[in-house]
């Protein structure tokens, strides 16, 4: 008796009929390739998720050591300027995708009945990639990093009432430090890349269940 | 209700048998391949051309001249210097998010207007030139 691998998950999962599924369903006739920018950005995340894992490796998240630890990542580490300047321009192509795949929806009316929830996954995708953007940005601890998140976080601060608590609650205190570092480092590793993996999830299992919609 | 029948024939369960369109695989499957080679040829083209400078360490007493956001933020950044600051800000983060999350559930109620949907797309589009023409303003560093 041959098992072979396809076999044992077939009996298991009943991958045959899935995989089969998959490959079948029909592409629409009127997907052109302004339907690219979607796939685009998922493929720029999964780069930035290898090459930013890398990085991570060598990464030292405090005051001190973040900018030695990048000059060691350009100069020490193995394709180190590869990998840093990989995971720098990926991340401006995936927010450039990001807006322009939201703008493709958008125009295509794609949002309307019965995707508003996907529109709705969509756009917190979006304020999530931008963010990425943010939070990645002070991590070198150069002086852009250091003059953008202080005037970014200047500018959260005037927001009328919450303002100051939320340039607070960003900084971990007044001004930029240790702790600042820290949180930027949590949300940029930790919380954005399992929320939006998770967005990402519901974003295709909603386009596989309700389909590419038809134009306007 | 009619707009969730009209706006859309492929819904369901029936999604993506029969009719209409190529098969995923290998038609699809192909181009979406192609366009990820190319995707990679971009970026190593650019990682390889253009590496990432490391900078000068930072430094809290040593204002560098012209700091500028990232270009993504340029529009927001820009339009801050023509508009009262609370009621950029409030409009930025309070009003507009909530607004473009959810537009869409609107749509039956718009809809019922002969141009509704046309107005929106127009208004939409002209902001989105806006946009770039404010980002642009920052970029070239207008006052
Ligand atoms: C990380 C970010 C995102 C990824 C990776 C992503 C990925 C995709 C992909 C691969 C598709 C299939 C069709 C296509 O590519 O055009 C799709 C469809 C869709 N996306 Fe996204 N998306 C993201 C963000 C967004 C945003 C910001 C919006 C809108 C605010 C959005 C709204 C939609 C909608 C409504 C559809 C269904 C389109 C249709 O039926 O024609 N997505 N998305």
């Amino acid at each position: 008796m041959k098992l072979g691998v396809v076999d044992f998950l077939d009996e298991r999962f009943d991958a045959r009929r899935v995989a089969k599924e998959f490959a079948e369903h029909r592409v629409p006739d009127h997907v052109n390739w302004l339907y690219c920018f979607g796939g685009i950005t998922f493929l720029c995340f999964i780069i930035q998720a290898i090459t930013g894992v890398l990085l991570a490796f060598y990464y030292q998240p405090t005051t001190d050591a973040a900018y030695r630890s990048i000059l060691m990542i350009m100069d020490d580490m193995p394709f180190g300027v590869m990998l840093r300047s990989l995971h720098a321009w990926t991340a401006n192509l995936m927010i450039l995708m990001v807006t322009l795949h939201m703008l493709r929806v958008f125009f295509h009316g794609a949002y309307r009945p019965p995707r508003e929830l996907n529109w709705v996954t969509g756009v917190l995708l979006f304020f999530m990639t931008v963010t990425f953007g943010f939070s990645g940005y002070l991590l070198p601890m150069n002086q852009l990093s250091f003059w953008a998140t202080k005037v970014g976080s200047e500018i959260a601060g005037g927001l009328p009432l919450v303002g100051h608590y939320i340039q607070a609650f960003l900084l971990g205190g007044e001004k930029i430090s240790d702790a600042t570092l820290s949180r930027f480092y949590a949300i940029h590793v930790i919380i954005l890349p399992i929320t939006l993996t998770m967005l990402l999830v519901a974003h295709f299992l909603m386009v596989r269940k309700q389909g590419i919609a038809d134009p306007l | 209700m009619d707009n969730i029948k009209t706006s859309h024939s492929t819904a369901g369960q029936d999604h993506g048998h029969g009719e209409g369109g190529v098969p995923f695989f290998p038609d699809h499957f192909v181009k979406e391949m192609s366009v990820m080679a190319l995707i990679f040829g971009v970026v190593l083209f650019l990682a390889t051309l253009m590496p990432m400078p490391v900078g000068e360490p930072a430094d809290a007493l040593k204002t560098p001249p012209g700091i500028k956001p990232e270009w993504y933020f340029m529009t927001v950044y820009q339009m801050l210097k023509y508009v009262p600051k609370s009621a950029g800000l409030v409009f930025s983060f309070v009003i507009f998010p909530p607004v473009m999350m959810l537009f869409p559930f609107f749509y039956n109620w718009y809809t019922k207007y002969r141009y509704g949907r046309l107005i929106l797309h127009t208004i939409v589009a002209l902001g989105v030139l806006t946009a770039i023409f404010l980002a642009m303003l920052a970029y070239l560093g207008f006052e």
